[in-house]
């Protein structure tokens, strides 16, 4: 990357259980940078790392050696001031639904901002603007959040995070569980959030069909480093290293190569039905203009 | 000869609002579940589906009905404390959150913990852990602590579990949904080699389409109700209702129905594998100009 990273792990190593016959690195010297005011889809298989970093990003772990900056800042430069980040960088666990806790949809969105220390009225636009992204209709601000569907909780969890209007949003699996029309929902709002606030977010999925359509970067972890960074097709092109690092491309991806193999001249890269529709109507188009010249 | 080994019929189940009232979830279901096979259950999040799970395995009781499972009728009024953890061993349910489900602080210990409980000789519960970790290829991870464990790993664990109890049936309820795609894909082998292989019938309630496809049958609940039933074929071939559930179809089903209505391909009515869509678009191809 050419530009100054809006928030970077520089030599990061991690250790879990120190001092214990346990103690095991989760990350090693890992150098790694967000572009700021994208959605960068972070991949990787189970156990790569991704939510250790997403956990680094915002100082609830501090890194063994090495360090983490947010525009070239190094954050635990003063630790007294980690609250701080925490506020300038929102990170949403998976499964968050698990972490309501105020008795209304409302005061639990607003949770977060009342602890900014920001106004009655600038929470209460905060609330409304949050829950507008994830589709939370105040109809049911007053409800507890309890009463909702597990959909629904994500989405106020998630909101909850929006609110505090971040400078860097961490989600770790948003759409984690959710059926393809929340899936949808879900990744669109944060995607019209983004297109908003103009702010960085960072998605981790292991979706390479959801990433592919909603992040406009893909870093893929391996170990805990990057082994491919760059946008849809250029990472898409590398298939085995993909198949190696426990991912694999969308159905469609491996179709359209597969066609290609048996002879019919589609261009790869293609990673939505949308663009498979396409090209497969480009080639028989062409083949029965071509037919009709060729034609004795 | 078939045999089912759930019968439900006109199953209701409500939950309470605070007020007391009703909120109907399931909604005067029936079917048949045959022993040893593979059924994948799909409907959008609040469908009913894993009230559903919840019922088959006793942990709700329904409202009203008739629901046999095992050959037992879990309806009798005297029905005792005995038939009911009977039941639970044989129809295991592995649930979507690995972390609420171990319960041990080594892996072997946790996948022990069931046959412990059922009072198993302490050899045949060493061969069954063994067996069962084996069988979810975590062998090499029994002596570690599962908090050590990845999610999916965890996952593996929980499954490994279930399997050591040796159950008719494994209910999944969205088991695979935090896993990684080849996590994923272990998974749904490991899921299916117990069918095939050991005869375990296995429910199997999941959002990816992909998986629904490797199943003999896959129910779509709706709104507490049965909206679709049949191989994957058949239910495949409702593009259009399954997108108004909140569903979908896997990425080549899309693509060929799309080729097939809106741009006038003759292909055949649903094409579930990428195999067979290479075949029919490749002989299209060929006859063009020919």
């Amino acid at each position: 990357m050419e530009n100054t990273p809006k928030i970077s792990l520089e030599n990061v190593t991690y250790r879990y259980s120190i001092g214990t016959p346990f103690e095991k690195a989760a990350l090693r010297d890992v150098t790694l940078g967000f572009e700021g005011g994208i959605i960068t889809g972070l991949m990787g298989h189970t156990g790569s790392g991704k939510s250790t970093i997403a956990q680094l990003l915002n100082g609830l772990l501090k890194p063994t050696e090495g360090c983490v900056k947010i525009d070239g800042k190094d954050i635990w430069e003063d630790p007294k001031k980690i609250g701080a980040v925490r506020f300038r960088v929102g990170l949403v666990f998976q499964y968050p639904e698990y972490q309501l806790f105020e008795e209304s949809v409302e005061r639990d969105i607003a949770y977060g901002p009342r602890n900014m220390g920001l106004d009655e009225e600038e929470i209460r636009r905060r609330v409304i603007d949050a829950a507008r992204f994830t589709g939370i209709s105040p109809e049911i601000f007053a409800k507890s959040p309890f009463e909702l569907s597990g959909g629904q909780k994500r989405r106020v969890a998630i909101a909850g995070v929006m609110a505090m209007d971040p400078e860097i949003l961490v989600l770790d699996e948003p759409a984690a569980g959710l059926d393809p029309k929340g899936r949808a929902e879900i990744l669109g709002g944060i995607r019209a959030y983004q297109r908003e606030k103009k702010n960085t977010i960072i998605i981790i999925s292991h979706s390479m069909e959801d990433m592919a359509m909603y992040a406009d970067k893909l870093m893929v972890l391996d170990h805990g480093r990057v082994s491919r960074y760059g946008d849809a097709h250029e990472v898409f092109a590398h298939a085995e290293e993909l198949k190696s690092v426990g991912l694999s491309r969308p159905q469609i991806t491996k179709f359209i190569m597969e066609l290609q193999k048996a002879g019919v001249p589609v261009e790869g890269g293609i990673y939505s039905v949308e663009d498979a529709y396409n090209e497969v109507l480009r080639v028989f188009a062409e083949k029965k203009k071509g037919g009709a010249v060729n034609a004795p | 000869m078939k045999e089912n080994i759930i019968q439900a019929k006109n199953l209701c189940f409500s939950y309470k609002n605070e007020d007391g009232a009703p909120l109907p979830v399931i909604k005067n279901l029936t079917f048949d579940i045959e022993r040893g096979s593979f059924v994948s259950i799909l409907g959008h999040n609040g469908s009913g589906k894993s009230t559903l799970a919840k019922l088959l395995n006793l942990v709700l009781t329904p409202d009203s009905g008739e629901l046999t499972v095992g050959g037992i009728d879990v309806m009798r009024e005297d029905l005792s404390e005995e038939d009911i953890y009977n039941l639970r061993r044989r129809i295991g349910m592995v649930f979507q959150n690995p972390d609420n489900q171990l319960v041990a602080t080594i892996v072997e210990e946790d996948i022990a913990f069931g046959p412990e409980n059922l009072g198993i000789e302490p050899e045949e519960i060493r061969r069954r852990v063994d067996d069962a970790l084996a069988a979810v290829n975590m062998s090499e991870f029994a002596r570690h602590s599962p908090h050590q464990l990845s999610g999916g790993q965890k996952q593996r664990v929980a499954i490994a579990g279930i399997i050591a109890m040796l159950p008719d049936c494994i209910i999944f309820d969205e088991s695979t949904a935090m896993l990684d795609p080849i996590g994923r894909a272990e998974v749904m082998d490991t899921i299916e080699g117990l069918n095939r292989e050991r005869g375990i019938t296995v429910l199997h309630i999941t959002h990816y389409m992909d998986e629904a496809v490797r199943a003999d049958r896959v129910m779509v609940v709706d709104h507490g109700e049965i909206l679709l039933d049949g191989t994957p074929e058949a239910v495949f071939s409702h593009v259009e209702q399954l997108k108004a559930a909140g569903l979908d179809v896997p990425q080549v089903t899309a693509l060929t129905h799309r080729l097939k209505t809106e741009a006038g391909f003759d292909l055949p009515e649903t094409l579930l594998h990428s195999a067979d869509a290479v075949e029919a678009l490749k002989a299209l191809y060929d006859q063009i100009g020919g």
